[in-house]
């Protein structure tokens, strides 16, 4: 090999530490940025190709119960493709050996052979149900622990006990994707529905559109124009949901979600070259005597130049050898891991080429872009320069053209100490010395101090909108206040229900609540969308909102209504006192807005009207199939006793109990799903610290390298090792200390960044921010390991210095 | 041992520093022969590292001309850029330092390699070849590959001439070569500067601030202040044709 490739070769080798550094750092970049992208790329596309695989139903309607004859006529309705009929119903369910009962959405099939839309996928067993047996969707495992074989138990609706075998395990990506509430399913066929005491009758539909699947607005015409035409004949459609064919119902939040990682990725690529350029920049310095000789000798700049920019790019090539792989495998693993939660399927490990494309250009670019000024300014140092040992740009070092004075830190220090000392304050010598080191190189402090602070920030405001997000679903709860929902299958008299209710030990109140499904028109009389409209006595005190205009119902409100803010998705301008077509039981009628409250975007548009119209609006006075029920103790565990309590109770008395549930149950699945997006971001976090840290351990490590001769110095006059590691330890406090104050003002802008950008993607609306000590706290506590562990080691190094050594170093 | 080698005509050299300016050299003329082994003698900052460093092309001049004529060529080496000027100086002139400036990293061999693989006169086959014929010559070979740090100063110091020997360049400069070195080895470094003129016809420049050196020198300049003093053995003649 020749010589000066050679040298190159030693470069790398002999000093593994500094070089570990930068390619660590480098990897760490690359890492961040192959798993996002790489997850990006796989999510976007196996989202939607899993999704469409399985013929999903563009249009979805809730009807009331109908015979094949209508459903031929949904076939042969103007511009439907396939239509599919079905049954839904929910059940209580229980595996054999357990009492743990889990609510199940049923859904019956006509023939599983001749299923055309919302496909099911063989996981384990059978894939069709014969007369009294029961198909499981697999995500319905995770909460009824079934096998195989097993018979399981549904509980009817008169309470009476059915048996149905178990013979496989299937999966529907389709139906309820894009819920994240919607409770899992189980498939049996129509012959079944007898045995379960139901009609062989149809109550859903879903329907594909012959041409233009992925055309929203044709799907939205062709559906409404079937609903209409369904409605006009006679059979009631409650409720209607439009979706594209290749696009999955969650590829928008997904993809939100997935560029808030993107940005963190770039912001810790965007460290970690500052961190490399910092390394850079001193291995240059301490290169300047081998430059200085490479030029005596002959060397060209270019030569000295071609040298260094193979250096750096073998650090980049070595962090591309580490960080590549783990980040293809990062990536699917993400993937994988949002493909569980949403339901969806993978198409296989693959390496995705763009995600390698774009951490090879990473890899490759951030240390050239980082190392480009100093190996440049290096290879172009004059020999004299270079051989007298005259670092560039040490700024305390007395330059050219300067006047001679101390350096204004160092003025200020010494003011400082010698006010102090007046006082008898006497602050210990080396933290002195340790201060003025952490500020001899300033270019360098900055660019440590940048990485720790936006590590810091970030993972500070991590908690923060972690705390933000969890509020606003608590505020979210305070729309669902009641302790237990009970809903039976047919109406009950308020007076009835609350004469058995407060017989329960531990129910305080009773209330009626009822609900009027309704669907929000256009003016030219188009559906915009379902509005779920809910009736609770005006002076419920278990709803709280969050009025954003106008004001909440009251009870002698008639034809008003108060409506969440997803209604300006479809009507920007609304203002209360403006007038809606409604349609309602069939009928179009006007009602007015009278206020705007916040809610979760994604659950639809929902509305509040007063129980005291909605009676008549229904005709049913002081009836309701609906119950809340207010107990005296108001945490999960009594909610759930009290939901059990009531279940068992009013089914002894003879009610027909649908289901009880306890009050913030829903809730916990959403809050589950927004804590796995904390912990993305709480990654994400992580690495922006490891960066940091590494930065800080660079910085150590090169302040020491530099201070070599001072060390032996200050060991000659008589410093152990104690307090030559106290010194450099010291240091990097310091340095710790000043990046969280930094990192507590940044993270304020910070908080609201995030929180604005994850609430807009998750529900559609800038959510109010809440501060949180937590972050502050451990991060604090976190610096202060960081700073500590960073500098242990060059501190070690600086003790383990003989006096030999450091008079040879020159 | 007729022509002049090196040419220096009002070479003056000034320092701007914080204090003001320090005019280190004024007005130096002085001509340097092909073959011969010229001292150059001062005190302590005289000024004769300045003197070296205007010749060798390591320092730029302020004002006058260095013209240095080697293997047919005329070259004005105070209007070459830096680089052009670290590049000619790999080919034509050897260069040493009291402080040896080997690479650290790199074994004897490489090191004495290092100029012919950035000049790329030299295959890196014939390089190698060369490098331990000059290790020879310095009577080194058995150390070949070891690293600087594990042979002694006045080896270190053979090395270094070994380096600056390895472009086989007309022209060699040292700055107190010897410095460092004990007398014995330093008598050592003379044999070999003296076998170098005598069987390979280079010419030397040494700086030194011993004068009981000048005997073994072929001419001596003194220096001081800048300011060039003496010539020992003063060529008028070829100066005077010089000056035509
Ligand atoms: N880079 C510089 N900036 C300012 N002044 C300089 C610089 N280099 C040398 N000098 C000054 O120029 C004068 C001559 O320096 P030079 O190094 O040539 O002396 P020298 O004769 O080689 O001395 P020594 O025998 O100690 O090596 C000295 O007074 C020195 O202080
Ligand atoms: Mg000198």
């Amino acid at each position: 090999m020749r010589p000066r490739w050679r040298k190159v070769l030693h470069d790398l080798i002999d000093n593994k530490a500094r070089t570990l550094l930068v390619v660590l750092s480098i990897a760490v970049g690359v890492f961040s940025i192959g798993v996002i992208s790489g997850a990006y790329q796989i999510i976007s596309n196996d989202m939607s190709v899993s999704y469409a695989a399985n013929h999903p139903a563009n249009v979805e309607l809730r009807m009331a119960n109908y015979n094949t004859d209508v459903l031929t006529s949904i076939h042969n309705a103007q511009g439907i493709g396939e239509a599919e009929g079905r049954r839904v119903n929910n059940f209580r369910v229980r595996a054999q050996g357990s009492d743990q009962w889990v609510a199940l959405d049923v859904v019956a099939l006509e023939s599983f052979s001749k299923n055309q839309v919302n496909l099911l996928a063989p996981v384990s067993g059978a894939v069709e149900a014969g007369k009294d047996e029961i198909l499981l969707e697999k995500d319905a495992l995770k909460k009824l622990n079934a096998t195989v074989g097993e018979n399981l138990t549904l509980e009817l609706s008169d309470g009476t006990l059915k048996e149905l075998k178990l013979v496989g395990i299937v999966q529907d990506v389709s139906t309820g994707a894009g819920d994240f509430l919607a409770p899992p399913f189980a498939y049996i066929v129509m012959k079944t529905l007898p045995t379960l005491r139901q009609p062989e009758l149809f109550n859903r539909a879903y329907v594909t559109v012959a041409e233009g699947q992925d055309d929203i607005a044709n799907i939205r015409e062709v559906g409404t124009a079937l609903k209409d035409r369904l409605d006009k004949n006679g059979t009631a459609v409650s409720r209607t949901r439009f979706s594209e064919t290749h696009k999955h119902p969650l590829a928008d939040t997904v993809n939100a979600i997935l560029g808030i990682l993107l940005a963190l990725g770039i912001l810790i690529v965007f460290l970690s070259s500052s961190l490399i350029a910092n390394t850079l920049s001193a291995l240059l310095s301490q290169h300047l005597r081998h430059i200085g000789v490479i030029k005596l000798v002959g060397g060209r700049n270019k030569q000295v130049f071609a040298m260094y920019l193979t250096l750096i790019m073998a650090f980049g090539v070595l962090a591309l050898l580490i960080a590549v792989p783990l980040g293809g495998q990062g990536a699917y693993g993400l993937a994988l891991f949002i493909a569980n939660k949403l339901r969806f399927n993978l198409l296989g490990y693959r390496i995705v080429p763009m995600a390698l494309m774009i951490q090879v250009a990473v890899g490759l670019l951030v240390p050239l872009v980082a190392g480009l000024a100093p190996v440049i300014s290096g290879s172009r140092i004059t020999v004299l320069r270079a051989l007298s040992g005259d670092l560039a740009g040490d700024e305390n070092k007395p330059q050219a053209g300067k006047p001679d004075r101390l350096p204004w830190f160092d003025y200020m220090l010494v003011r400082v100490t010698r006010i102090l000392a007046m006082r008898g304050i006497h602050i210990p010598r080396p933290f002195i010395i340790s201060l003025r080191n952490t500020f001899r190189r300033r270019g360098r402090l900055m660019l440590t101090l940048f990485t720790l602070t936006m590590g810091g920030a970030i993972f500070i405001a991590v908690f923060n909108v972690r705390v933000t997000l969890h509020d606003y679903i608590g505020a979210i709860g305070s729309y669902f206040r009641a302790d237990v929902t009970v809903d039976f299958d047919k109406t009950y008299r308020l007076s009835e229900v609350q004469k058995f209710g407060l017989q329960v030990d531990g129910v305080e109140r009773v209330e009626a609540w009822q609900f009027i499904g309704t669907e929000l028109l256009y003016p030219d009389g188009a559906v915009a969308d379902n509005l779920n409209m809910l009736a609770p006595p005006a002076n419920s005190k278990l709803v709280n909102p969050i009025i954003v205009a106008g004001r909440w119902i009251r009870a002698d409100d008639v034809r008003k209504f108060a409506v969440s803010e997803a209604i300006l998705n479809f009507f920007p301008d609304l203002k209360p006192g403006d007038s809606m077509y409604l349609k309602i039981k069939g009928r179009t009628e006007v009602w007015e807005v009278i206020g705007i409250f916040k809610f979760v975007g994604r659950e639809g548009i929902l509305a509040y009207t007063p129980f005291e119209y909605s009676s008549q609006v229904l005709n049913l006075t002081n009836r309701s199939s609906s119950y809340r029920f207010v107990t005296t103790q108001h945490d999960r565990a009594t909610q759930d006793l009290m939901a059990e309590r009531l279940d068992h109770f009013f089914r002894g008395a003879g009610f027909k109990v649908r289901q009880a549930e306890s009050g913030l149950a829903s809730l916990d699945t959403a809050s589950e799903s927004l804590d796995t997006l904390v912990v993305f971001l709480l990654i994400m976090a992580i690495l922006t610290a490891i960066v940091g840290a590494m930065g800080l351990t660079g910085t150590m490590g090169m302040n020491v390298l530099e201070r070599t001769r001072e060390i032996g110095i200050m060991r000659a006059i008589g410093a152990d090792d104690r307090a030559v590691m106290r010194t450099v330890i010291a240091e990097g406090f310091v340095i710790g200390a000043m990046s969280f104050g930094l990192a507590i003002i940044l993270s304020i802008p910070f908080t609201y960044l995030l929180s604005t950008i994850v609430s807009l993607a998750v529900f559609e609306t800038p959510i109010d921010v809440v501060f949180t000590y937590m972050g502050y706290a451990i991060w604090f506590g976190l610096i202060l390991v960081l700073s500590v562990v960073a500098s242990i080691l060059p501190a070690r190094n600086a003790a383990r210095l003989t006096i030999r050594e450091v008079l040879a170093y020159e | 041992m007729s022509s002049s080698i090196i040419e220096l005509r009002n070479v003056s050299k000034t320092y701007s520093t914080a204090a003001g300016d320090f005019t280190a050299l004024i007005n130096v003329n002085m001509n340097i022969l092909a073959g011969e082994f010229l001292g150059i003698v001062g005190k302590s900052g005289a000024g004769k590292s300045t003197l070296l460093n205007m010749i060798n092309g390591v320092d730029q001049l302020t004002s006058g001309e260095v013209i240095v004529r080697a293997d047919n060529e005329n070259i004005s080496i105070h209007t070459m850029s830096e680089d052009a000027r670290a590049s000619w100086r790999g080919k034509k002139m050897g260069v040493v330092y009291q402080s040896f400036q080997l690479l650290p990293m790199l074994t004897l061999i490489d090191n004495i390699t290092l100029p012919m693989d950035l000049s790329d006169n030299y295959k890196p086959r014939e390089s190698k070849e060369r490098a331990m014929q000059l290790l020879q010559l310095m009577e080194l070979e058995e150390h070949a590959y070891k690293l600087p740090a594990f042979i002694s100063g006045g080896q270190q110091q053979r090395v270094a001439i070994a380096r600056a020997l390895a472009n086989d360049p007309p022209i060699l400069v040292a700055d107190e070569p010897t410095g460092s070195l004990d007398s014995i080895t330093a008598d050592h470094i003379f044999e070999v500067f003296e076998h170098l003129i005598t069987d390979q016809g280079k010419t030397i420049v040494m700086v030194t601030h011993d004068v009981g050196l000048v005997s073994r020198f072929s001419r001596s300049l003194t220096i001081a202040d800048g300011e060039l003093l003496s010539e020992a053995v003063p060529d008028t003649k070829l100066n005077q044709g010089r000056k035509k």
